[in-house]
């Protein structure tokens, strides 16, 4: 008797079985709801923010016997977005992620991927309670309707070695591009012990990658213009007199020898203290706490042009929540989506992560207090958490900051060409780009 | 005469072996070469970007192609590339290879030690020649300052990145050259150099009138290869700067890699492949006549 057919398919079987038994719920996210409601959340993979995560959801478990949450970080791959991308191809996406970038809202949204939020009934009242309006404006999507719960935010600001600047002779925080400079001056004027080009005022890197310029043009750009990004109705409008100012400080930084031309690859140089000013988010503070205990540091706003008037915005880098449209329960995962944002939830978000929550009363709000007296540097953030603007959503972002980041290069570090002109063909290419994906 | 009723008749027959011979080639060559050629066919006429569906969109990948500053700037750079690497490769591929015909000592040794590189990893290779050409603390540079003179900007200065990198490329491959080179050396008949000996040639003519027109198929051979390697330029770039500073060494491949996998581009990535392919058998044909004419005897 030939036995090959009988085997293959006992093989075949076998393989669709573990298919099947590997793509079931993880086992140890608690019990099951005995309802049958099953929830899925999908957090950022760092360590963190799944501490985070499992404790929200065993609170929430205890909470909710009827609505069980089973909690899985966002597999681990290049990015997030890519992930979830494949996600909503494969119709794999969880319930609820608190990972979603605002600048790839487009790209679910065109994917049919998500659900609005706005159509809760207690939607207006829930974002109200915690988010003001002017920040919470600027994630309505391009149909005029929120699919996202703004959660935290991590603003860009300059941290300064208090140490550096005094020995340099700089006695108050540069809060203009003009005081910059003339720290910048000052420091490099200075014999310092290893010799010249051992410390500097500043140091960004120099390699044109699209994400670094969310960290100096992008920023300075929000601070330039009191808070507008990259895009007005759809269209690049940022060559411009503020653009062009923030370009030829950039180029004054290097020209004048402030910044270096090298990239440094041996570590982050504001901790090895070779630099006297960063500009960075709040998960520098714990990189401090962590590996240069001893840094003698303060967190201000981003500088300023000269003359500038009312509060300096900067980027939010913000991560927010959105419910997936493959959810059989939107009730049940709309409420989980509250839940996760509650008062004494961002007080566990800013104490097991130290990011700061997307909340209009945190320094108002008794609840904060003894954290902030615990974190005095987080103070500067929780304040500056107010004016901070997100990325603008529209498609093909990460090719416009790459057609940035080259005319950056071109431009402010090595000084070959104009900043009008840099700006204007980072914009033509915007154009292209934007029309391209019409 | 055979027609499919005779195919057909000999696939029925008996006569199969063959067949199943170039089976497991007519499989890889459908799965690796055919399909892929058609679906990036396919791919030309769509924006798609792998995870969402396809969405035809007809001409307009032609439309951008046309008006991308940076796909001309990338092409620019990689004829920039093949301008320096492919005389530097030859050059330096025949005269070892010359060197090596001789009867030198430890003539092996030298044979095995130039064609090290080619089996050493790219990747691996390239790190090194990184760690070499580093601006402020390379070896290069180190031994300039030791000397007394400057340091060289090889991969921090526009002008100077792509020839640092054809030089490192010439080091990387010229060992294939001189294999090549030493095959169409030891193929002449020594009676040919006898003979203009015996008609008092010195051997400057006899390189110039014997040896390179009886190199010219390998010649041929050798800037034909040379080309298609030189637009296939990526590893270096992609490691070592990245297509910076300023875009100088953004080859065409790296272009190509950077909006299929960077920007999710993959319906651009592909007409670009395709103009790129186009490209590629214009300059090989030209280089072939102008070869042919220049050299035969």
């Amino acid at each position: 008797m030939d036995v090959t057919p009988r085997l293959a398919r006992r093989g075949a079987l076998l393989c669709i079985l573990l298919v099947a038994w590997g793509c079931g719920p993880r086992p140890g996210t608690g019990p099951r709801a005995a309802s049958g409601i099953e929830l899925t959340y999908w957090p950022a993979p760092n360590p963190q923010e799944i501490q985070l995560a499992d404790t929200l959801v065993r609170i929430w478990n205890a909470l909710h016997p009827d609505i069980h949450v089973a909690m899985q970080p966002i597999p681990v791959s290049i990015s997030t977005e890519e992930v979830l991308l494949a996600a909503i191809a494969g119709k794999t996406t969880p319930d609820v992620c608190s990972n979603i970038l605002p600048a790839a809202l487009h790209d679910y949204m065109q994917a049919g991927g998500l659900v609005r939020l706005d159509e809760f009934p207690d939607f207006d009242s829930a974002m109200a309670s915690r988010t003001p309006r002017e920040l919470m404006e600027q994630f309505r999507a391009g149909d005029g309707h929120f699919y996202q719960v703004p959660w935290k935010t991590n603003p860009v600001m300059m941290f300064l070695n208090r140490r550096l600047l005094r020995e340099a002779g700089v006695d108050s925080v540069p809060a203009t591009y003009g005081e910059y400079l003339a720290a910048g001056a000052r420091v490099l004027a200075h014999p310092w012990p290893g010799g010249a080009g051992s410390i500097w005022l500043g140091e960004r890197d120099v390699r044109p990658l699209w994400w670094q310029r969310l960290f100096d043009f992008f920023p300075f750009y929000i601070a330039a213009t009191g808070g507008r990004t990259l895009f007005s109705a759809g269209k690049a409008t940022f060559d411009d007199s503020a653009a062009t100012g923030v370009l030829e400080f950039f180029r004054a930084c290097y020209g004048r020898g402030y910044f270096p031309h090298t990239y440094f690859s041996g570590g982050d140089p504001f901790l090895l203290e070779k630099k006297a000013t960063h500009f960075s988010g709040p998960w520098e503070v714990a990189a401090i706490r962590k590996f240069a205990p001893q840094l003698d540091f303060e967190v201000a706003p981003i500088p300023v042009p000269d003359g500038h008037h009312g509060p300096v915005y900067t980027y939010g880098d913000y991560k927010n929540i959105s419910i997936f449209s493959t959810t059989a329960h939107p009730r049940e995962a709309w409420a989980f989506v509250r839940f996760l944002v509650e008062a004494r939830h961002d007080l566990l978000l800013l104490s097991i992560c130290d990011q700061i929550p997307v909340r209009g009363d945190l320094l108002a709000n008794p609840l904060f207090a003894q954290y902030f007296r615990d974190n005095p540097a987080m103070v500067q953030f929780a304040h500056q958490a107010l004016y901070t603007r997100s990325t603008d959503a529209v498609p093909d972002l990460k090719e416009i900051f790459d057609a940035i980041a080259q005319e950056y290069e071109a431009c402010a570090v090595y000084g070959r060409v104009a900043a009008p002109l840099a700006l204007r063909d980072a914009v033509r290419r915007s154009d292209m780009i934007m029309e391209w994906d019409r | 005469m055979t027609g499919p009723r005779g195919l057909a008749r000999r696939l029925a027959s008996g006569d199969r072996t063959a067949y199943w011979f170039v089976l497991p080639y007519a499989v890889f060559f459908c799965a690796f070469v055919a399909y892929p050629l058609l679906f990036s066919l396919i791919l030309v006429f769509h924006r798609w970007n792998i995870v969402t569906p396809m969405e035809w969109i007809g001409l307009r990948n032609f439309d951008r192609l046309i008006g991308d500053g940076l796909f001309y700037r990338s092409l620019l750079n990689t004829l920039t590339f093949l301008v320096i690497h492919i005389p530097l490769q030859a050059a330096v591929a025949l005269a070892l290879a010359l060197l090596l015909n001789t009867g030198i000592r430890g003539r092996g040794f030298f044979r095995a030690l130039y064609f090290l590189p080619v089996v050493v990893s790219g990747v691996a290779v390239t790190i090194l020649w990184q760690q070499l050409y580093s601006f402020d603390n390379g070896v290069l540079n180190g031994i300039l300052r030791a000397a007394g003179l400057g340091p060289v900007p090889w991969l921090v200065d526009p002008s100077m990145a792509m020839p640092s990198i054809a030089i490192m490329a010439t080091w990387k491959n010229v060992g294939i050259y001189i294999v090549l080179f030493l095959v169409g050396l030891q193929n002449i008949p020594r009676e040919l150099y006898e003979a203009a000996s015996l008609d008092g040639a010195h051997p400057v003519a006899q390189f110039r009138h014997i040896t390179l027109p009886m190199l010219n198929p390998t010649i041929v051979v050798i800037v034909v290869l040379s080309t298609i390697g030189g637009f296939s330029l990526f590893i270096e770039p992609y490691v070592m700067t990245g297509g910076g500073p300023m875009q100088s060494t953004l080859s065409g491949m790296l272009y190509i890699y950077n909006q299929a996998f960077s920007f999710d581009h993959m319906g651009y990535a592909a007409t670009l492949g395709f103009v790129y392919a186009l490209v590629i058998l214009a300059v090989v044909m030209l280089q072939r006549r102008v070869i042919d004419t220049e050299l035969t005897p």
